[in-house]
């Protein structure tokens, strides 16, 4: 019984996918995340306030997200309400962290897959024409405006520092804010550009291997509503296949509404909704989205959906979904700069309190929730709720719909090795934070 | 065209995606290995390899042994890779039990029993501090930045004033209390460590109103010495600066989100307090 072993690189973290088959079928397709750290042993003991610095360390590509839901847990807890200014500069503080991670999904992990590159930094080697020769220069600078507006809104862009219980530690300055609005506008052009590439590259990858990947019906879930996408977290929602919101629930109802699972092959465990299987990310949320509530991002919707319908399933179309987030994130960004952001009233104090403490956050990936149980002021059990977690079961499933087109009695087509790739790049899972 | 690669063991991708906005590199090295960013599965010969994680489990032991063969210079990036970062907060035995928990695992690399620095198994060149490293620093350990010159401490970099008659005489939780712009942190009563803390960050945290939490390490003055030569110096700042016991001081060191970077070079200086004795201290030559 052959086993196929594809390691997996432009991820974040290590994890390989596993094949086996037997006489030209497919038997198992195992998504294994590789790697441990312990996050959920280790913070027994600390310190609950100290929670918001230590746990952005989960992951450098989603610590925004995690410093957040952190921040909303002691806060659920503390029983504090932060004032509308320090909202408004968390939002941006998110914001910032959608338009860095969906640059780097779609322009640095997942572009190579459309050129047939190994690397968008390895052009100098590729025959890429005049299009591609700049394209690692220009792919940097819009993920930098999202790096940039994480450093305005959170002080530091990787582990940012500026959310605390009750707020933010400073409003943003006329000067830095106006600097970082011609930033951004600059660059929302340029992220245009690269989008409508990207999409043409898309259409002829589709071209080429003659599907949009795995499109068997799934549920959805996201914490975001459906206009003007706000990623600081207000309830669950969860959609079904046929575009009807099943379930709405707050982050601490979740085990009522999702099972979760551990498996033996994998450091990763994975959920499931009323045993079907899960979507998270993107995808989800533009399945949800009545619209998006900026110009431009609303005229890519309107192009997804005459295209794709509402819901879809295709698999590939996840990274058009994040295209349309990447844009809507630079316009939404900008409104919120206009607006003066350094007032007086940047946070509202607190008391120490025990108990059940539960943060949520809409990630890039999907709802990220953050549940503390704090016993004299220390965290004695702590559960992170990971959306790469949500969707294991759909990457596996999607995996195993790529391997029966490639897999025959005969032989194994190695195309099978590019679409595992571009299977499990869709979901863009990050594995640092799915195995913490 | 010079040649990098850099090796990302168990961490959190936050050094590679600081090196990702570092963008100047882009026309004047040649990346060739970096999973985050390039398909290729071996590290080929390099002149400089940037390993960034801790040693967590038996594949990464493997993959840091192969992958330094080939490399001209090794270089440890971030807290992770000088001491195993935030991941060693599982080696303590309040926890260490706990981790049984995942040996039922197969087809997984094997846990280690703890999180080790990566000059444990091999040799180290040069280290780059910082959780993560700035873009800036990124540079300076690729080129010679003629314009690049670090500060000794952080709080050369951070530009708050230090007033003689603001003295709290306890200090406040690091979320409590309305941050006042352009004071000393420590004269509001916040554990700010940037005093010990070595420069070339431009003081981030402590510009935005955080205080500085160490992730850069000691400065030269402390980094061959052990943990007790950096409580003391903090301790004097303290004196000088405020009217805070010494014991409350003490405590707020100790403390996980501290002492996660406090201790990051001295594991291998003398001290008693961790007792990893057996190895010199790391150089402070070496440290950029």
């Amino acid at each position: 019984m052959p086993t196929l072993t594809f390691p997996l690189s432009r991820i974040e973290g290590h994890a390989q996918v596993v094949i086996e088959v037997q006489g030209g079928k497919v038997i198992s397709a195992h998504f294994q995340a590789m790697e441990f750290r312990g996050f959920r042993y280790f913070v027994q003991g600390i310190p609950a306030e100290q929670m918001p610095v230590i746990v952005p360390r989960i992951c450098g590509v989603c610590s925004t997200a995690h410093h957040v839901a952190a921040v909303k847990a002691l806060e659920d807890v503390f029983e504090v309400t932060p004032p509308p200014l320090a909202l408004k500069i968390r939002e941006l503080l998110l914001l910032g962290q959608i338009v860095q991670n969906q640059a780097t999904s779609l322009f640095i992990f997942t572009m190579p897959d459309r050129l047939g590159i190994a690397s968008i930094f390895s052009l100098a080697d590729e025959d890429v024409g005049e299009e591609g020769a700049l394209l690692a220069t220009r792919v940097l600078r819009v993920r930098k405006a999202g790096t940039d507006l994480i450093t305005t809104a959170g002080g530091q862009f990787i582990h940012p520092v500026k959310a605390v219980v009750g707020g933010v530690t400073s409003g943003v300055a006329p000067e830095a804010a106006a600097a970082m609005r011609d930033e951004v506008e600059a660059v929302l052009p340029i992220a245009c550009e690269l989008f409508d590439y990207y999409w043409e590259q898309s259409l002829a990858l589709r071209e080429r291997i003659g599907t949009w990947g795995d499109d068997a019906p799934a549920c959805y879930i996201a914490a975001v509503t459906d206009s003007r996408p706000n990623y600081t977290g207000g309830n669950i929602r969860v959609m079904d296949a046929g575009g009807v919101v099943r379930d709405v629930f707050p982050a601490r109802d979740f085990r009522d509404f999702l099972e979760y699972e551990e498996t033996d092959y994998s450091y990763a465990g994975q959920t499931s909704y009323g045993g079907e299987v899960l979507r998270a990310n993107s995808l989800a949320r533009i399945n949800m989205a009545r619209h998006m509530g900026t110009p431009r991002a609303d005229e890519y919707l309107a192009r997804f959906r005459m295209a794709f319908g509402q819901p879809t399933h295709a698999l590939l179309l996840y990274d058009l979904a994040r295209g349309i987030e990447l844009v809507y994130a630079l316009e939404r960004a900008i409104e919120i700069l206009a607006d003066p952001l350094d007032g007086e009233d940047t946070d509202v104090g607190y008391t120490l309190r025990d108990g059940e403490a539960y943060g949520l956050v809409e990630a890039p990936r999907g709802p990220l929730i953050h549940h503390y149980l704090i016993e004299d002021g220390l965290v004695a059990k702590a559960e992170f709720i990971i959306p790469t977690v949500h969707n294991v079961r759909a990457i596996e499933r999607a995996l195993r719909v790529a391997a029966e087109r490639y897999v025959t009695a005969e032989k194994v087509d190695m195309e099978l090795e590019h679409a595992v790739g571009r299977v499990v790049r869709a979901f863009d899972p990050c594995i640092a934070c799915a195995t913490h | 065209m010079d040649k990098f690669a850099v090796l990302q063991l168990s961490g959190c991708a936050g050094c590679e995606v600081s090196l990702l906005n570092a963008d100047a590199w882009v026309d004047r090295y040649k990346l060739v290995y970096m999973p985050l960013v390039i398909s290729a599965y071996d590290v080929p010969e390099v002149d400089v390899l940037l390993v960034s994680g801790g040693v967590r489990n038996d594949e990464d032991i493997y993959n840091l042994r192969r992958a330094v063969r080939h490399a001209g210079q090794v270089v440890a990036v971030g807290t992770c890779a000088i001491s195993g970062g935030v991941a060693s907060l599982g080696d303590r035995d309040a926890v260490r039990e706990l981790f049984i928990a995942e040996e039922g695992r197969r087809h997984v690399p094997r846990l280690l029993p703890r999180c080790h620095p990566i000059d444990a198994f091999v040799e180290v060149d040069r280290y780059l501090p910082g959780c993560p490293p700035t873009p800036e620093l990124f540079m300076a350990v690729l080129f010679d930045l003629p314009d690049f010159q670090p500060s000794r401490i952080v709080c050369q970099e951070c530009g708050r004033k230090k007033l003689k008659d603001m003295r709290p005489k306890h200090l406040l939780g690091f979320q409590q209390g309305e941050v006042l712009p352009d004071v000393c942190l420590i004269n509001q009563g916040y554990l700010c460590i940037g005093s010990s803390t070595r420069g070339g960050c431009r003081a981030p945290c402590p510009r935005a109103g955080h205080p500085c939490v160490g992730c850069r390490g000691p400065s030269d003055t402390l980094i061959e010495k052990g943990s007790s030569a950096w409580f003391e110096s903090i301790g004097r700042v303290f004196a000088t600066l405020t009217d805070v016991p010494p014991e409350e001081v003490e405590a707020g060191l100790r403390s996980p989100q501290l002492a996660l970077f406090l201790f990051q070079f001295s594991d291998y200086a003398n001290t008693p307090s961790v007792g990893r004795a057996g190895r010199p201290p790391r150089p402070k030559e070496k440290v950029l």
